[in-house]
Formats: structure tokens, sequence, C-alpha cells
């Protein structure tokens, strides 16, 4: 690849404008869940018992459990961020791998609740579990339900990318002199997926419980 | 540092059981006041936003503003329509091929 | 302000640096991108355009000259798609955008260069994706994907084309970011914001929407094509779901994209404007304003197209009224560019033709934008051709005309050379006589009552369907002319000087065509935007600025 000059004054210079851009990135990821929480606003109202009868059929327990899974691999990764900021490579890809494994068991645990409701028939479709009046609501919850989580697994899947990237390159560059931005870029990442699942968590498993 | 990053961790904890328990006492608003408080301690104790470029705030702020715009303006519609409301008679068909009677557990 | 290039450096141009194709393919140079993206966007112009000659063919006859029923609906839906996302979203903003906005900041490249390259790419993918799905099948929903047609009884590739414009979203958010980011880090010393050009300030207010709209598309695509693949209901009626909550996620995106496709091109206009009539823009800050105001008041209007699908009164008012809120600023514009004219010397270059021929374009498109935002005209009016002319004379008359202006316009900076002049208003000329004659007929035939959409209409709409294909051949020929001596120009156009124009933008500082690193030395800048005088007596306006310095 033919080296272009870098447009940037200094690494100070450099750094602050990738964490711009990574934060405007984010603001363009809020509008791209935005347009779920749309739907969501408004079939909640709309179908309020189908919607609520869909909620009451998720699994409360592993939805907790995943929660409490990815609130502690956000910090753990904040810790990696920490370390880096005190030059400690060790520390960055500590952190880094636990809160993959972490991740990783969110995902698991995801994808055994899915494996569950697709034995249940709560997958939309025409062998659709749920039946009566407000069958057509539970249905849409459902399809909510399966495009969001898979969504966000997706999102999960591409930090967890990105978190064993930069352990890897934290690993490749030991003792040259360490860099903080790519693992804060990350780490803004990582905490906005946590914070995505944050109020997702409610709408799929708590509102309209009871 | 790491005691900051770990208090906040800890009273994410707590605010979660504080949001299973309102649930649990049926209190839609309880739950979405709980979700805020968690995501923006998260912003603020993981994310660092009030270290982060001014712009970073700009751009935050920014997407929750149109956000809003999307949220307000898209159930407008919705929540004001009478001449064919929303989740109309359709859905609650009995007959409706694609709705069997009630089989889950 | 004497060019601060040597002669030396013209041998080290961006554009001959390096030759081979991978030092293309892999470029991080957004110079070189943009090229990449003018290549491939003239390609699919090219692809569109056919699509457009043989719809205009086949209306040449009520009961259609060529086409069966079901293959002119994929051609439009062809046309459509493939115009929006492939040619007009990323003329202007990516393709001139790229190779403006680091020169304009005096910035040796864009913030995120390799993110600008992975953006392109992402681009020829979606292309690519796109052009599968319309060659193996087609689709007939319209560009507008509009459930449940597109997802339940749809015979056509709705899963390439869909993921082929999801991607070409990814790829403008790249670009937003990237532009964006730009703008505000890496203005050059002195370059303070209401010192940018107002290229820069109508680049920003169009990444704005990139970033903020595009992502709904994102979203909208992605439920769509679940809900196609799976069969499962998300806008699904018989489950009760709503199909107008696809139309609203759709318009979100789509009515903010409408000024994707317009803003740039203000932008270039603007420049255009002063530069000829070698007067400042009249109401800097009231035009750099009104960029901004029509992104932000743009995404509140989407719901005027769908004022008679059923949505609820309360909401069609309010969306009206907002409607009626954006033609203001871009009435300020208009007002602006007017008086900006008014008393200079105009000269009438080619870039200076097809910039008035935008202005006035645009004020036709825009009044009849109106029309339409009424709610009791809207009802006559909506589906029918008058709709389509509305739109094209925007999209077309105004933001086609506004890239030919900026080609021509940046065309010395862009490749060294110049373009024959006498050519350049003749397509100029064509294309503004052209258009007309193509979209005026439209207006008269929708107020008529000739709906959008059809493959055959009634007999009494064939002398003004026949006209309206005339001027399309005519409009064929004005954009056929430009590629032929562009292409001549490459290789026999007369080298080109740093300004030909007598700009004052940063751009025009650096050599034609400029070296690698934009600036041999990093430019600083000591005057405000469009200030001729400085250029004119760079001698006193120096010794002016002294104490500032
Ligand atoms: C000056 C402000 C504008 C107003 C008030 C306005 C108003 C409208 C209205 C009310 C419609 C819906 C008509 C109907 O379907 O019944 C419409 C359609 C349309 N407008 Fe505009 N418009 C404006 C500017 C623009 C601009 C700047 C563009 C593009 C660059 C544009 C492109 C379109 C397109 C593509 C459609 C048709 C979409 C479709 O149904 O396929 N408009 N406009
Ligand atoms: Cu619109």
């Amino acid at each position: 690849m033919s080296e272009h000059p870098e447009p940037y004054d200094s690494p100070q210079h450099r750094d602050e404008t990738a964490i711009a851009g990574m934060w405007l990135f984010l603001a363009s990821e809020i509008l791209l869940f935005g347009g779920l929480f749309l739907i969501f606003v408004v079939y909640s109202h709309s179908h309020a018992a189908g919607w609520a009868l869909g909620v009451r059929h998720t699994s409360l327990v592993i939805g907790g459990i995943n929660t409490v899974l990815l609130l502690t691999s956000s910090m753990v990764y904040i810790l990696g961020v920490e370390a880096a900021r005190n030059g400690n490579a060790r520390g960055i890809i500590q952190a880094g791998l636990g809160a993959a494994a972490l991740g990783m068991t969110f995902l698991c645990l995801k994808g055994w609740e899915w494996h569950t409701e697709f034995g249940e028939h709560l997958f939309p479709g025409p062998g659709f579990a749920i039946g009566g009046p407000q069958a057509g609501g539970a249905q849409l919850f459902y399809s909510f339900y399966f495009l969001s989580t898979a969504l966000h697994g997706l999102h999960m899947l591409v930090g967890i990318g990105l978190i064993a990237w930069v352990c890897l390159r934290t690993y490749r560059g030991r003792g040259r002199l360490l860099q903080v931005m790519p693992v804060e870029v990350v780490g803004l990442y990582w905490s906005f997926v946590d914070l995505v699942w944050i109020l997702l968590f409610p709408v799929l498993y708590l509102i309209g419980r009871v | 540092m790491m005691v900051h990053v770990l208090s906040c961790w800890v009273v994410l904890l707590m605010l979660l059981a504080v949001e299973l328990f309102v649930a649990a006492a049926g209190s839609g608003w309880g739950i979405g006041a709980c979700a805020g408080v968690m995501a923006l301690l998260i912003a603020y104790g993981f994310m660092r936003i009030t270290r982060a470029p001014a712009l970073a705030f700009i751009f935050a702020v920014g997407g929750l503003f149109w956000l809003s715009i999307l949220l307000a303006l898209g159930s407008l519609d919705s929540f004001t329509r009478t001449n064919f409301p929303v989740g109309d008679t359709l859905s609650s068909t009995a007959h409706d091929p694609r709705t069997p009677p009630d089989t889950a557990p | 302000m004497a060019p601060i290039s040597g002669p030396d450096t013209t041998q080290r141009s961006y554009l001959w640096q390096d030759g081979t194709v991978r030092s293309w393919l892999l470029t991080t140079d957004h110079k070189r991108i943009a090229l990449l993206y003018m290549a491939s966007i003239t390609a699919f112009f090219v692809l569109g355009s056919v699509g457009a000659a043989l719809i205009r063919l086949h209306l040449i006859s009520p009961t259609g000259a060529i086409l069966s029923d079901a293959t002119y609906s994929r051609m439009f839906t062809m046309h459509g798609i493939v115009m929006v996302w492939l040619f007009l979203v990323p003329s202007i903003p990516v393709t001139l955008g790229n190779f403006l906005v680091p020169l304009m900041l005096g910035a040796k490249d864009l913030a995120f260069p390799r993110l600008n390259l992975i953006s392109w790419y992402l681009f020829i993918m979606a292309g690519a994706l796109v052009v599968y799905g319309l060659f193996r099948g087609g689709l007939e929903t319209g560009w507008t994907f509009y459930t449940p047609l597109s997802t339940d009884y749809t015979q056509g590739r709705v899963l390439p084309v869909v993921a082929g414009v999801f991607l070409s979203g990814f790829s403008s958010i790249a670009t937003g970011v990237n532009f964006i980011i730009s703008i505000h880090q890496l203005r050059a010393p002195g370059l303070t914001w209401y010192r940018l050009p107002l290229m820069l300030w109508a680049l920003y207010a169009t990444s704005v929407i990139f970033v903020l709209a595009t992502p709904v598309l994102s979203i909208t695509l992605l439920l769509l094509a679940f809900e196609h693949f799976f069969h499962v209901g998300v806008f699904d009626p018989a489950l009760g779901g709503d199909p107008l909550l696809f139309q609203h996620l759709f318009w979100f995106y789509s009515h903010p994209a409408v000024y994707i496709m317009i803003l740039p091109g203000m932008g270039v206009v603007s420049e255009v404007v002063s530069t000829f009539c070698h007067k400042p823009v009249f109401g800097y800050r009231f035009v750099a304003w009104s960029s901004i105001s029509i992104a932000a008041i743009g995404f509140l209007v989407w719901g005027h197209h769908m004022f008679v699908a059923g949505t609820s009164l309360y909401a069609a008012v309010v969306f009206s009224m907002l409607s009626f809120l954006v033609s203001v600023p871009s009435a300020i514009k208009v007002f602006n560019w007017l008086g900006t004219m008014h008393g200079g010397a105009i000269r009438l270059d080619a870039p200076m033709l097809y910039a008035m021929g935008f202005i006035g374009l645009f004020t036709v498109g825009g009044l009849t934008g109106l029309f339409l935002a009424s709610l009791a005209s809207d009802v006559h009016l909506t589906q029918t051709y008058f709709v389509v002319a509305h739109f094209h004379y925007i999209m077309v008359g105004g933001m086609v005309s506004a890239y030919f202006a900026g080609l021509h316009y940046w065309w010395p900076k862009i490749t060294g050379r110049m373009y024959p002049e006498m050519w350049g208003r003749t397509a100029a000329a064509l294309l503004f006589f052209g258009f007309n004659l193509t979209f005026f007929p439209q207006f008269i035939l929708g107020y008529e009552g000739m709906p959008r959409r059809y493959a055959t209409y009634p007999a009494q709409f064939q002398v003004l369907n026949v006209l309206s294909s005339a001027g399309a051949s005519i409009l064929a020929l004005a954009y056929i002319l430009p590629l032929i001596y562009f292409t001549w120009s490459l290789f026999r156009g007369a080298p080109a000087t740093d300004n030909p124009w007598q700009a004052t933008g940063l751009e025009w500082r650096t050599s034609s065509p400029p070296p690698v690193e934009n600036f041999i030395t990093p430019p600083v800048v000591t005057h405000e935007a469009y200030d001729y005088a400085a250029l004119d007596h760079p001698d006193t306006a120096q010794r002016a600025e002294a104490p500032h310095v």
C-alpha cells in the first residue's frame, strides 16, 4: 500500500480524532437501534395485551444472568483500559480475555435460550405456539425479540473480535511503546453494546411481565 | 481509578436488583427509570464521557436528540390514528390460519 | 497569495506518482479515492440512464411500445434504485467531496484515510449486489420497497437488492463520519468556522444526514429482509402489524436523503456563483446556517409522503406545517445567490451556466413541493406525474446540474487540464433545454391525472408523453457530450493553471493537479472566505492583515 501522509499534527491529535470518530459512529448506532425501539414503542401500545403475553414467555432467569454477565464484562474491560493508561500490557490482555470470555458466555446462554424457544415453537410463523385472540401481538413481539437479540448478538461478536484484536496487537507489541487509544476506542464500543442491552433487557423481559 | 470502576459496577448491579424488584411490583415507569439511570451510569462511569473530547458529548446528545425525533414523530401517527386504528380486528380473528390455540408451556 | 507550489511539483502530482493498478486500488489518498468513486458512479449513471431511456421509449405509445407490463415495473425500479443510491447519493458529496474536503481544509487527507478506502469497497460491493439482483430477475417494488408488496407478494429478487442498498448505507455512514470529524479536527491554522467555504458547510450538513438518517434505513431494510426471508410478521397486517410503520421508517431516512441529494449541490452553486461573479456570497452566515437548518428540519417532515396512506389526520397536519417550514431556508439560499449575482460582473463560463440552471430548476422543484405539502392539493396530485416532475426538477434539474457545474469547475484542479469551453457551454444549454422539455410536460400530465408507475396510459395523454420522450433524447445528448469532451481533455486539453477561475478557496492555492501531500507547505489562512480583494491585490491586503498575523 502506498503510504499516504498522515493528516494529524501530533499523536495526541490523532488519538483525540479517533475517539471523537468512535463517538460519532456510536451516535449513528443509536439511530440503528432506534428504529427497533420505534417498533417497540408502537406495537407495545397498539397490541399491549399480545405483546405482554409474549414478554411473559421469555426466560427471565437467563436474561437476568446475561445482564449481570455483560455488566461485569464491561467493567472488566474498563479495568483493562485503566491498565493501558498505566502502561501495563499484561493488564490489558488479562482484562481483554476476561471480558471476551464473559461475552462468549453471554452468547452461549443466549444461544441456549434461542434453542429452547425454537423448541417451544416461539419463533413466529405457521406453527407459532401462542394462540387465541392475542396471537398476532405475541408474534409481533417475538419477531422483535429475535431480530433485536440477533442484532445485539452480532454487535457482541464484532466486539469480541475487536477485543481479540486489541489483545493480539498488545501481545505482539510487547516491549514497544504501548498505544492506549485502540484499547480505549474498543472499550467505548464494548460499553455501548452493554448499554444497548441494558435498554433491551427491560423491553424483552420485564415491561408487561406482571 | 479502579475503585471508581468497581463502585460503578456495584451500583449497576444494585440498580439491576432494584429494577427486578420494581418489575415484580408491576411499575412500568420504575423499570424505565432504573434502566435510564443504568444507561447514564455506563456512559459516565465506563465510557467516561466527561473525559472524552467535547465533541463526544455533542455527538452523544445529538444522537439522543435525533432518536427522540424518530420516536416522537414516528409514534405520533399510530397514537393519534382514528380513521384506521392500528391493531384492527385482523389481529384478533380467532380463525386466522396462522394462530392455532395456545400450546406453550 | 501566490501559488505555493513550485513548477517541479507536477512531476509528483497525485495522478502520476505511481501508475500501477495496485497503487490505485489500495490507495488511501482521498484524491485517488475520489476518482475511483467518479469512475464507478459514472458507470452506474450510464446504467440508470439506459433504464430511463427504455422507460421513455416505452411511453411513446399509450399501450406501451416495447416492454411488457412486468418488465416496465422492473425497469423503473432499477432506474430509481440505481440513480438514487448508486449515483445521486454518492455524486457530489462522496465524489467531489472526497476530492475537496481535505483541500478546502488545507489538510493532507481526511481524518480516517483507510476508512475512506473501505467505504469505497463497501460501495462497490453494494453496487455489485444491486446490479446482480436487478439483472437476475429484478424487482417490481419501486425504489421505495413498500411492504407488504416487497415482503409477501413480490416475484423479484428482494434479498440481493436490499442487501446492496444496506451495504451502500454503511459506505455513506463511513464517509459522513470521515467528513464531520475532518471538518472539526483538520482545519488549517486560521481557518475558523466562518471562514470555511460554503461547500464545506453544505457537506457538513449532508454528513449529519448520512450519519443520523442512514442507520434507520439500515434497520428498516433489515426488518424487511427478515420478514421476507423468514416469513415472520413485522409489518404484516395479517398479524395486526402496521405496514405504515415501514413507511415511517423508510421516509425517516428517505426524506432527509432527498436533502443528501440537494444540499451538496447548493454548496457547489455557492462556490460557483461567488467565483464567476467575483464577489463574496451575499449573506454568508445565512447561507451557512441555512444548510444546517435544512438538514435539521429535513428530519421533521417525512410524513408528507404518506398523506393519503391512511395516517392519522393530526400527524398529517403536523407534517404538512413542518414541510412548509423547510422551504424557508431553501428560499434563503436562492435569494442569497441572486443577491450575490446582483450587480456582479457575471462571467458565463460553463460552470456558471450549470449553476444558473440549477437555481431556476431548483426553484421550480421547491415551489411545486409546496403544492404537494398542502394536504388538500396533495390528495389530487399524489401518485401522479406531478410528483415525478417535482422530484426530477430537484434531483436532476438541480443536483445533476450542480454535479456537472462542479465537475467543470474543479476539472482543471482534478486533472490539470482545461475542458473545451465552447462545448461545455453547449452541453449546459442543452441540459437546461432538454430537461425542461422532458419534465415540464409531466407537471401537466400529473395535474390532468396521469398516475405514475403504470405501463400504459389513456390516449389523450400521448402528445405530452411524446414531447417528454423527445426531451429525454436531448437530455441524453447533453450527458453524452461531457463524457466525450472530458475524456478528450484528459489527453488533449490545454494545461490548467493553478487558479484558472480566480477563485479564493484553499484548493486553488496548490498546483493543478495537486501533489500527493496536497500542499507543499501547509497553508495558513489569514482572510475571510471569498476575499477577492485580497486575491486581486495581495500586497495591500497582506499589509492590512499584518497586525493580525
Ligand atoms: C422545498 C422543499 C420540499 C417540499 C416542501 C417537498 C414536498 C414533497 C412532498 C409533499 C412530496 C410527496 C408527494 C406525494 O407523494 O404526494 C414530495 C415527494 C418527493 N420529493 Fe419533495 N419536497 C421538497 C424538496 C425536495 C427535495 C430537495 C428533493 C430531492 C432532492 C425532493 C425529492 C422528492 C422525491 C424523490 C419525492 C417522491 C418520492 C416518491 O414517492 O417516490 N423533494 N416532496
Ligand atoms: Cu419528502
